[in-house]
């Protein structure tokens, strides 16, 4: 249970390819009565370690009491589905501090069925 | 002179292609690029000489072989050739050439290169005509 920094939902793909980028938004509330500094934060789960992290290039915000801020991140598609980690801060006294965690599973894409797409020539020699 | 046309940044530009000489017995190599994505499968890669026409490809000689293709996740460009052999089937001129992916029904089917492939003519058996003295002198 959150004290002040509430993850009230992480946005994400439920299937992505391999390889791909893929876009979440974590979506944070502030539950105190006024503005205070959030941090989030955010890795991937998925049998590696130490875990990957996830990019958030805007990871800290003020946030005014009671509003809930969206905040994008992207990483690349492993090879196997993933379970996404985030992490919410708050800041208080100099310092941050660890509230809450939030995992949402992102499965990998089924390879789809067998196609070609072009065929050409580019040699031909007597052997 | 033989070639295909290729569309470019400039419109479309034509590529003069050589001509290959082969004979009986000899193999042409048909090394073919094609691009695939899905699951893992075995295909046959297929290759003839023949003429083109109106109504399609007159095949007079071809070959296949099966080719491995991995799982590819997303389009990838491959590579892969099949081997022709020259036989007496054939008689001496220029020929057509294409490939294609799947022999019954053909998945993919690549351009058809014109007038690329040059048989020759097949040397004939030893034999001699006549013999006739040309000199005769003491040694």
């Amino acid at each position: 249970m959150a004290l002040y920094a509430d993850i009230i939902e992480i946005v994400a793909p439920a299937e992505a390819d391999a390889d791909s980028r893929v876009d979440i938004t974590v979506r944070i509330k502030n539950k105190y009565s006024s503005a205070i500094g959030i941090m989030v934060g955010g890795a991937l789960e998925y049998g590696v370690t130490p875990w990957p992290g996830i990019n958030f290039p805007d990871d800290t915000e003020n946030v005014a009491g009671g509003v809930t801020h969206s905040f994008s991140g992207w990483f690349t598609m492993p090879g196997k589905g993933v379970k996404i980690h985030a992490y919410s801060y708050y800041y208080a006294g100099g310092s941050w501090y660890f509230d809450d965690e939030m995992t949402r599973a992102v499965d990998l894409a089924a390879v789809p069925e067998s196609e070609f797409g072009s065929i050409e020539i580019i040699s031909y020699a007597r052997r | 002179m033989n070639g295909v046309y290729l569309p470019s940044q400039f419109g479309v530009i034509f590529i003069p292609l050589a001509t290959v000489q082969v004979k009986t017995g000899d193999k042409l190599r048909v090394t073919c690029r094609y691009s695939h994505r899905g699951k893992a499968e075995s295909v046959p890669l297929y290759a003839a000489i023949g003429n083109s026409g109106a109504f399609g490809f007159d095949e007079i000689l071809h070959s296949s072989k099966t080719i491995s293709v991995p799982e590819d996740v997303s389009w990838q460009v491959r590579e892969a050739y099949v081997d022709i052999t020259i036989t007496s089937a054939i008689s001496a001129g220029f020929y057509d050439l294409y490939a294609k992916i799947d022999g019954g029904i053909p998945r993919v089917i690549s351009p058809t290169l014109h007038d690329v492939v040059e048989v020759l003519a097949a040397i004939p058996e030893s034999e001699f005509g006549e013999i006739t003295i040309t000199t005769y002198a003491k040694v």
